[in-house]
């Protein structure tokens, strides 16, 4: 399987919140960096435990994959957008249910053996907590209607 | 901000090393605060979309999204004029054959005037950013998306409001 078909597949998992058939595709020493949440560690704590909660509070979530290319050293670079309805607290912000659309970059570094041994993922939490009612960035927990 | 040595390019092609030879241009040129240069190593018509660049002006929502001649020109000069030792550092550099180039660089700068709703009160930051670029075959940019969290930017600039 292409790179490219391997990270249209882990991006099917996300959506589907399949976040075991996700650790199935990383090596075992696999990292994560979420550089909006400040994440770096191993996927399978930091990258499950952000997955998890990501499938948890949007149970309707769809992912579009808008760009996606493979660079020379066989990382798949992606443009996705992430779109659902929150239906738990997320990342310690309240659930009102809103619909929150989001757009995101990711890179996936796959090894010659096609599994995933580096994600880093970015996008704006601001962007985020605005669409999720946040107000103010010292407290989160308290949103606006 | 000092430099970060990068690994060897591993692009084998002409077309990876070039488009990875301007976007280098590009960062120097950025660096250098010549925005003429960073225009000009740009094709006429050239994408622009600064993904995280959402302001709240009346009843509207203004993105920083349209093309680097009009809408990218302004926000670099802007941004220059904000914090007058913006400077940056390329951490990785990627290219494919087909003109696409990721690049990782931490930008940034001492607040000098107010951008935004971010005062003024001579804060510094520094912030990853995620640009992903579209390079010709004639070796000049002709798209550019940029990530990065706004949440770190103003927290480090004691802005706690989400516009």
């Amino acid at each position: 399987m292409s790179a490219r078909e391997l990270a249209e597949k882990f991006f099917g998992h996300v959506e589907a919140g399949e976040v075991d058939e996700i650790l199935g595709m990383v090596t075992p020493d696999a990292t994560v960096s979420l550089v909006a949440l400040n994440r770096h560690g191993p996927m399978a704590a930091d990258g499950a435990s952000y997955l998890r909660e990501l499938a948890r509070a949007f149970p309707d979530l769809m992912v579009r994959v808008r760009r996606l290319f493979v660079t020379a050293d066989n990382t798949a670079i992606a443009e996705i957008t992430i779109d659902g309805t929150q239906a738990d607290d997320f990342l310690a912000v309240a659930n009102q249910e809103k619909q929150v659309d989001l757009d995101q970059a990711w890179m996936l570094t796959f090894t010659p053996d096609d599994r995933i041994s580096a994600v880093i993922a970015y996008w704006d939490q601001n962007q985020l907590y605005r669409r999720l009612g946040v107000k103010r960035l010292d407290q989160i927990t308290i949103t606006a209607g | 901000m000092t430099t970060v040595a990068l690994p060897a390019s591993t692009g084998t092609t002409p077309r990876e090393d070039l488009a990875e030879a301007t976007v280098r241009a590009f960062f120097a040129a950025y660096r250098a605060h010549d925005v003429e240069h960073m225009v000009d190593l740009c094709a006429e018509g050239a994408g622009f979309r600064y993904v995280p660049f959402e302001m709240r002006s009346r009843q509207r929502v203004l993105h920083g999204e349209g093309r680097v001649r009009t809408v990218g020109k302004a926000i670099w000069t802007t941004l220059i004029d904000s914090f007058p030792d913006l400077t940056n550092a390329v951490t990785s550099l990627r290219a494919d054959p087909d003109g696409n180039v990721a690049a990782e660089a931490r930008i940034g700068g001492t607040q000098a005037r107010d951008f935004g709703i971010i005062a003024a009160a001579g804060g510094r930051y520094e912030l990853p950013h995620l640009f992903l670029f579209h390079v010709t075959g004639d070796g000049l940019i002709d798209d550019i998306v940029a990530y990065w969290d706004n949440v770190a930017w103003k927290k480090q600039l004691g802005c706690l409001e989400i516009d």
